[in-house]
């Protein structure tokens, strides 16, 4: 079944979006993340124009998200307070965001800086995570938060001011973490065009010590945010999204989004670290060989309407 | 002098060209994907000229948009270990769409020249010289046309406009699936010896209808109010589904 999409001018097959929307969704719902990193290479793959796929992505993104962390916030695993810091850094890291991609793009490289990025960040949080997480699974865990320090070791983070608590992560700690974590999140998801969640939730487990439990609600439901802003700004600018495909798109990932949340939460999450390790190394590895294999055809194109 | 000048001027007595478009007007509604247009005419030799064979001219058929668009090819070169963007071509003002269609090969029915100023055949395209690029321009057109024809918005069929009698031709204008909204400009040419000796031109209108229309104006229009309403729609969704899953738990 073929359905014509407005804006990207084209038809695409129903059931392959709604199928590849629910899929994002299974995985957005599962961990935590939008789940942009993904879609975007497939929508492009079937030949929606990129402006349109990357814009595309973000409602989607929203419904599955809210989706996603609705059912969380049921079970009592959104920490809004988190969230809320962690989103006024990320105001603040968009605004610089903005100045950097501007920069680099006076400098020509942004296409490097961004695959760089992806591959750097990718294969360092996922490497990181894959060998925690197998101790982890190896010493069978549990449940139990990410190894906490023994008691009374003293972090240099508890010196720090302006200490808030923090009732469903269980901690207390100062704010100043958190809102330099939204700050480079909100730098790295206005460059790299992505919601940040696959960073962000490496970071809350591993940095803050939040459960596991917690860190996929909080972190949809800062994607929420994310994803509603950065549709706006591409339905202004760019006129690129395509609600007939977000509508499809959508379909898809508000279900499977529910899925995703039951099935992590069966998951141990000592294995769910895993395989969100294996996803993040897999993406790593193929944007890393595509950086490195010789082209088979060194020319893009890229077709841009005039007015 | 004077001689040369009359051989630049078409035959005296004037053929009668006549050409027609099975549809001028293509909606594009949901379930667009893609169709097919017949163009057909005829073509009377001039008075007293005998037509030997089984055509009186050669006919040459091409369909472009008035949408223009910018290209920009971008070639990868290695730098270190990996592969970079390194130089880059930009094409202002090409035709979104381009079609042609003759009754024999392009090049058997006139000089490279005469094609090139009527831009007949895809090679033939006007991209202009490209800006912002290094010396190597043609590859990068090269690449840019390659582009279009395997997306199947450029085309070329020699050997497809058919004669079903000495006189009368026809060809199918396959539209593709991704074919952009606007008008499509159909230009029929006659040629003789080489030479156009006449022509006619057609418009065909392609737009968007229903929902594909009222969408893709809305976003151009209200695009804040658009957005909110993509934003709206996305956080309902999310919540329907919430809700309607709440039992299964």
């Amino acid at each position: 079944m073929e359905i014509y999409l407005p804006i990207a001018e084209m038809p695409v097959n129903v059931l392959l979006i709604v199928g590849l929307g629910a899929a994002v969704g299974f995985l957005s719902g599962m961990f935590g993340v939008g789940g942009g990193f993904i879609l975007t290479p497939f929508l492009m793959f079937w030949g929606i124009p990129p402006a349109v796929a990357v814009a595309t992505q973000s409602p989607q993104i929203v419904a599955s998200s809210v989706s996603g962390v609705v059912t969380h916030w049921r079970k009592g695993n959104v920490d809004f307070k988190m969230g809320g810091v962690l989103l006024t850094g990320g105001l603040g890291g968009s605004v610089i965001g903005i100045h950097l991609f501007n920069a680099l793009k006076a400098a020509g490289q942004e296409d490097l800086f961004i695959s760089l990025a992806y591959v750097i960040f990718l294969g360092s949080v996922g490497g990181l995570m894959m060998w925690e997480s197998l101790q982890a699974v190896r010493q069978s865990g549990g449940d139990a938060p990410v190894s906490r320090r023994a008691a009374g070791a003293h972090h240099w983070v508890h010196g720090l001011p302006l200490k808030v608590r923090f009732h469903r992560s269980k901690l207390y700690i100062s704010a100043i973490p958190p809102l330099l974590l939204g700050l480079l999140i909100g730098v790295l998801s206005v460059v790299m065009g992505v919601g940040g969640g696959f960073i962000l939730v490496p970071a809350m487990i591993y940095l803050l010590r939040m459960p596991t439990s917690v860190v996929v609600g909080t972190s949809l439901f800062q994607v929420v945010f994310i994803g509603a802003f950065s549709t706006l700004l591409h339905a202004v600018t760019n006129q690129s999204v395509d609600a007939i495909l977000a509508g499809l798109l959508i379909a898809g990932g508000v279900v499977g989004a529910q899925f995703g949340v039951r099935f992590g939460e069966r998951l141990r999450s000592d294995w769910m670290r895993l395989c969100l390790a294996a996803l993040l190394l897999m993406i790593c590895v193929r944007l890393g060989v595509n950086l490195v294999w010789p082209p088979g055809n060194p020319y893009s194109v890229s077709v841009e309407a005039l007015q | 002098m004077l001689l040369g000048l009359l051989a630049l001027l078409p035959d005296v007595q004037a053929e009668e060209l006549a050409a027609g478009i099975s549809r001028d007007k293509i909606e594009i509604n949901s379930r667009f994907t893609g169709t097919d247009v017949a163009i057909f005419g005829s073509v009377e030799p001039a008075i007293g000229e005998v037509v030997l064979g089984d055509r009186s001219r050669d006919i040459i058929v091409v369909v472009r948009s008035d949408r223009l668009s910018r290209a920009v090819v971008r070639r990868k070169a290695p730098v270190g270990p990996v592969w970079v963007n390194t130089d880059m071509l930009a094409f202002d003002n090409v035709p979104e769409f381009y079609f042609v269609a003759s009754s024999r090969p392009l090049a058997e029915i006139a000089e490279p020249a005469v094609l090139q100023q009527f831009q007949l055949g895809v090679q033939q395209v006007d991209t202009g010289p490209g800006f912002g690029g290094g010396h190597k321009a043609g590859e990068f057109r090269e690449a840019f046309l390659a582009s279009r024809l395997a997306q199947q918005l450029y085309s070329q069929h020699e050997g497809a406009v058919t004669f079903m009698s000495p006189t009368l031709f026809r060809t199918t204008l396959a539209l593709p699936p991704n074919v952009p909204a606007g008008n499509l400009k159909v230009s029929v040419y006659a040629f003789k010896d080489g030479r156009i000796t006449s022509s006619n031109a057609m418009t065909l209108f392609i737009d968007k209808t229903g929902i594909e229309r009222a969408l893709s104006d809305f976003s151009v229009r209200e695009p804040l109010l658009y957005g909110l309403s993509a934003i709206l729609v996305a956080v309902v969704s999310g919540l329907v589904a919430a809700a309607l899953f709440r039992d299964r738990t």
